[in-house]
């Protein structure tokens, strides 16, 4: 009869070496919660939130070209894009833009798509509304992007 | 009539003993009201202290650190709506929880704070306490038959099965106790000329460790370390906790034999749990742990008398220093509640949080402060020590829950009837053996001279 | 609903004749329960505690992922992928490309395959880590679900950082990976490689030496490696039985045969083995992220693969080892851009059958302990 194991046994060894690794981490810097209004947490540059309609920094311009590509890309066919040519430069322009946030799942291939770089998923994650037309932005929605929300409690 | 109060407070019996009926119910609201808070702070300390070893923070929100969590939780179940399953056994449902908070509860009057500070010292009041805490398992049968529905029935069954197997590996530790409260001698292995009364009654118990000077779990070393352990696993099995809570296992059984109460019926099971933890701790606590008594309560250290603050020359130095001491951890707590507040985040929605933690860091000064005084500071002392036990004892509740898993029913089933039942009668035996070694060899002797 | 006059479920499990027998109970696990592990429905018949016979009922979660596939283009199904086995969504995601790169003929590139095999083996990682806090959840002990979520967060970072997700990753595309690694991505996994094991050691130190552990887990779900053959079972539940089947060993995938790690086999199929076999396997898969990350070669991330997707008219079946067994995907292509049909082999719709062989004759309390070491995922099972 092995002496070590059974005196293992009988001074519980094992249930102490687990009392010990839950007393170990009641050290407050072990705490991993975020306290979420309080502290915000810190998103990856590439994370795919909401997305958004880039303008030219210095015309305030749409930089969409309205080629389509983002509608023909995406798997819930949830892009819609008006466009109309302007008979001066001949080219097309985009006049609406509709991006149906609730059936978006975010995958990103309308981003990957888009040959200008117009469309962008963001790094916003706050996207709860009150209402479901509110979830269906246009395009001045997607040229204006989301500020961070401030909480007031 | 106010010689009539201030005679009290010089008393050394228990108002049951002094035959005293307004001062022993005096006594049972307090003991009611004390044990209530005792159970709040306890869900507030099991949620805090559940979460920091699971490396998160627990309720923030409600109150400065979550301290008013659990008047929110109550306030909660007071108003919800009160279920009550259709073809349940309606008058039977309605009193098992009720049963349940009684029998908890009653098992307090023999409770011995302090040596004149319980509500009153039968004779038998061990016995009554392991007899009252037994009936509670009537009141959680009766919990799962009248909820009329499968989880709540194989529930019940099987705490009730469990309840009652770990008795008596209880009853088997409680006994050799009191075998040690006959012995005369003093110190660790002392047995003494003749024999002492053994006593069942509490306070008897603990003056009987005074008078050994030594507490039970040291006598005998090891054997009364051994009997308290299987106590304390055989407490926590008749609490239904964890590693023994299987009866209300929330990922196998939904919630086993409170399934179906919601709202005030459910706070009652909650509130009969703990007054039922706090009872068996305090079981332990008196039968090997000394009691009231503090640490090497027999070592007094030089004598020792300063103006207007230690005016008891015949008490020593270390016994200055315990005296000190509950006001010290009340200081102690204070400071944790100014550290806090100082490191809590500078949001304005957090004010007044920031505020009632100050608040309350005053008020635990001010009553250090309180019990500081002389004629409050003589006399608080047992009732400290006692709770501080209480307070350890519940901290390993909690920790226990964080750390292991649930044995299975029949796993159980075996820990109790096959491990902690011989293990019990082996220290029984031992500790009869030890005690009558002296006859023992007087006789051994007498039979070799014979041959 | 069951039909009682059919025979099988009932008279398989020992009822005489009549509906029920005077002691026997039919207890209904329903779709909500806290540890069925999402909303799988097990009818348990059971004398007392003991587990006469069992009975699932799937389909609570059924999406219809494999008609999806028939209206959406290759490329456009990638995302769809990865909510299937929402908890391992890189695997998923590699068995798809793996499937549609044979179809076409293509191979990913060096570079593209080694950043595969890191995100692979990281999602292995975290997926046994969530497993293994949640199995210890079910048997009772409720902090070891809190130390793996935190690991996991560290890998969901990396994760987030690289793709821009950390649950439905879409890592990969057809050809190779669309995102270069970031800036800083080797030594982010190389902190994290060194961050995760001595905690590895933590939750050893609380499960596999504790007793009530060992009780909870010896002998209980027993099945033999014949039986576990004979249904099909793949993934640690095959090898704790101690069948030496992986396919990153024998059919490597994605350049697995230049890395050097051993597959860790159990003795004796129960429960305790299959923990044993995902803790080890979790060290394992560490040492192949250390490895690669050390070694990613230059070059481009992305085969040559033209912008519409129209494989040749044929079929093709490529199965991968999941962090729950052999996911494989089968997809049959008509000569358009889009397939005909994508049928997917999930491993743990697979493995659930041997849940009533494992647990005939055992407690009500092993029911759950075992549906938690089939490591199941409901999102895989239904699709």
């Amino acid at each position: 009869m092995a002496i070590a194991p059974l005196l293992r046994k009988m001074f519980m060894v094992d249930l102490m070496k687990g009392l010990n690794v839950t007393f170990r981490y009641q050290d407050p810097k072990e705490v991993y919660t975020e306290q979420y209004p309080l502290e915000r947490p810190v998103i990856a540059e590439r994370y795919r939130g909401l997305p958004r309609l880039n303008v030219n920094p210095d015309t305030g311009e749409t930089l969409c070209i309205a080629c389509n590509l983002c509608a023909t890309a995406c798997p819930e066919h949830l892009i819609a894009v008006g466009s109309q040519r302007n008979p001066v430069t001949k080219r097309k322009e985009m006049t609406t833009f509709t991006y149906d946030v609730s059936r978006c799942m975010f995958c990103g291939l309308c981003a990957e798509a888009c040959s200008t770089d117009c469309l962008e998923l963001s790094q916003d994650f706050e996207i709860a509304q009150y209402s479901r037309d509110d979830l269906v932005f246009d395009r001045e929605r997607l040229e204006r992007g989301s500020e961070p929300t401030v909480y007031t409690r | 009539m106010l010689d009539y109060i201030t005679s009290y407070f010089r008393s050394t019996v228990t108002p049951g003993q002094a035959n005293n009926q307004f001062w022993a119910l005096v006594y049972i609201l307090i003991v009611f009201g004390g044990v209530s808070m005792i159970v709040m702070i306890m869900n507030w300390a099991e949620r805090k202290a559940l979460a920091h070893m699971q490396v998160r923070l627990g309720p923030m929100r409600v109150g400065p650190h979550g301290l008013l969590q659990p008047i929110a939780d109550a306030l909660k179940l007071f108003t919800k709506e009160d279920i009550m399953p259709a073809e349940a056994d309606k008058p039977i449902f309605w009193f098992a929880p009720v049963w349940v908070v009684v029998v908890a509860f009653t098992g307090f009057i023999v409770v011995p704070f302090g040596v004149a500070h319980a509500v009153t010292d039968m004779n038998i009041g061990l016995l009554f306490m392991l007899g009252v805490s037994s009936l509670g398992v009537l009141g959680i049968v009766m919990a799962g038959w009248a909820s009329n529905s499968h989880f709540p029935l194989m529930g019940s069954l099987r705490s009730s099965a469990q309840m009652v197997s770990y008795e008596i590996a209880m009853g088997l530790a409680v006994v050799s106790a009191v075998l040690m409260t006959g012995f005369l001698g003093t110190g660790m292995y002392g047995i003494g000329e003749g024999t002492a009364s053994g006593t069942l009654s509490m306070i008897g118990i603990v003056q009987a460790q005074q008078a050994q000077h030594v507490w039970f779990v040291f006598k005998f070393f090891p054997v009364g370390l051994v009997a308290f352990v299987i106590f304390a696993i055989a407490m926590v099995a008749e609490t239904n906790r964890t590693p023994f809570d299987l009866p209300e296992a929330e990922s196998e059984l939904v919630a086993g034999f409170h399934t179906e109460y919601s709202g005030l019926r459910w706070s009652l099971f909650m509130l009969g749990e703990y007054a039922a933890m706090v009872a068996v701790s305090s079981i332990a606590i008196t039968l090997w742990l000394g009691g009231w008594m503090r640490p090497f309560a027999s070592i007094h250290g030089p004598s020792i008398a300063i103006p207007f603050f230690w005016e008891h020359p015949e008490l020593g130095v270390v016994d200055m220093i315990s005296y000190l001491v509950p006001a010290g951890v009340l200081f102690l707590l204070a400071f944790f509640c100014f550290f806090n507040a100082l490191r809590m985040p500078k949001h304005p929605a957090m004010r007044p949080q920031v505020i009632g933690l100050w608040a309350l860091g005053v008020v635990m000064g001010g009553i250090g402060l309180v019990l500081l005084a002389p004629p409050v500071r003589d006399r608080i002392q047992d009732i400290f020590w006692f709770v501080a036990k209480i307070a350890v004892f519940l901290y390993l509740y909690i920790w226990y829950r964080a750390t292991f898993p649930r044995y299975r029913f029949d796993q159980l089933m075996r820990v109790g009837w096959k491990v902690l039942l011989p293990v019990g009668l082996g220290v029984l035996l031992l500790t009869g053996l030890i005690g009558l070694s002296p006859e023992l060899v007087t006789w051994i002797k007498g039979v070799m001279l014979w041959r | 609903m069951t039909d009682t006059s059919k025979p099988g479920f009932y008279e398989d499990a020992g009822a005489t004749g009549t509906f029920l027998d005077a002691n026997e109970m039919v207890l209904n696990m329903g779709p909500q329960h806290p540890s069925t592990h999402g909303v799988l429905r097990v009818i348990l018949k059971l004398d007392g505690e003991k587990v006469l016979g069992t009975e699932c009922i799937i389909g609570y979660l059924h999406r219809g992922v494999e008609k999806i596939a028939e209206n959406r283009t290759y490329t456009m199904f990638n995302p769809y992928v990865d909510r299937m086995d929402y908890v391992a969504s890189v695997s998923n995601g590699l068995g798809y490309c793996l499937a549609i790169e044979k179809l076409l003929n293509v191979e990913a590139p060096p570079r593209a395959c080694y950043i595969r095999v890191i995100l692979t083996e990281l999602n292995r990682i975290a997926s046994h880590q969530l497993w293994l806090g949640t199995h210890a959840l079910d048997i009772g002990a409720m902090t070891p679900l809190f130390y793996t979520f935190r690991d996991r967060e560290e890998i969901l970072k990396i994760f987030e950082k690289y793709c821009g997700a950390r649950l439905t990753t879409h890592a990969f595309r057809i050809g190779g990976t669309q995102y270069e690694t970031y800036e800083g991505f080797e030594q982010d996994v190389k902190k994290f490689c060194k961050f995760v094991a001595p905690k590895m050691d933590e939750y050893e130190e609380l499960l596999t030496t504790n007793r009530i552990w060992l009780q909870r887990t010896k002998g209980v779900g027993l099945i033999s490696a014949e039986d576990a053959i004979a249904m099909g079972v793949t993934g640690p539940v095959l090898r704790a039985s101690g069948v030496k089947w992986d396919l990153r060993k024998a059919q490597p995938y994605s350049l697995y045969e230049k890395f050097d790690f051993e597959v860790p086999i159990g003795i004796n199929g129960d429960t305790y083995d299959r923990y044993l076999v995902r803790v080890a396997e979790m060290r394992q898969s560490l040492r192949i992220v250390e490895q690669a990350v050390d070694s990613i070669p230059e070059g481009p991330i992305m085969a040559k693969v033209p912008k519409v997707i129209k494989p040749p008219v044929g079929e093709v079946y490529v199965s991968i080892e999941a962090p729950k067994g052999e996911l494989g995907y089968f997809v049959v292509s008509d000569g358009s851009t889009q397939p005909y049909r994508v049928r997917v082999r999930p491993p743990s719709f697979v493995n659930l059958q041997a849940l009533d062989k494992m647990v005939r004759g055992a407690l009500v309390a092993d029911v759950v302990a075992v549906i938690g070491t089939l490591d199941i995922v409901l999102g895989e099972v239904d699709r």
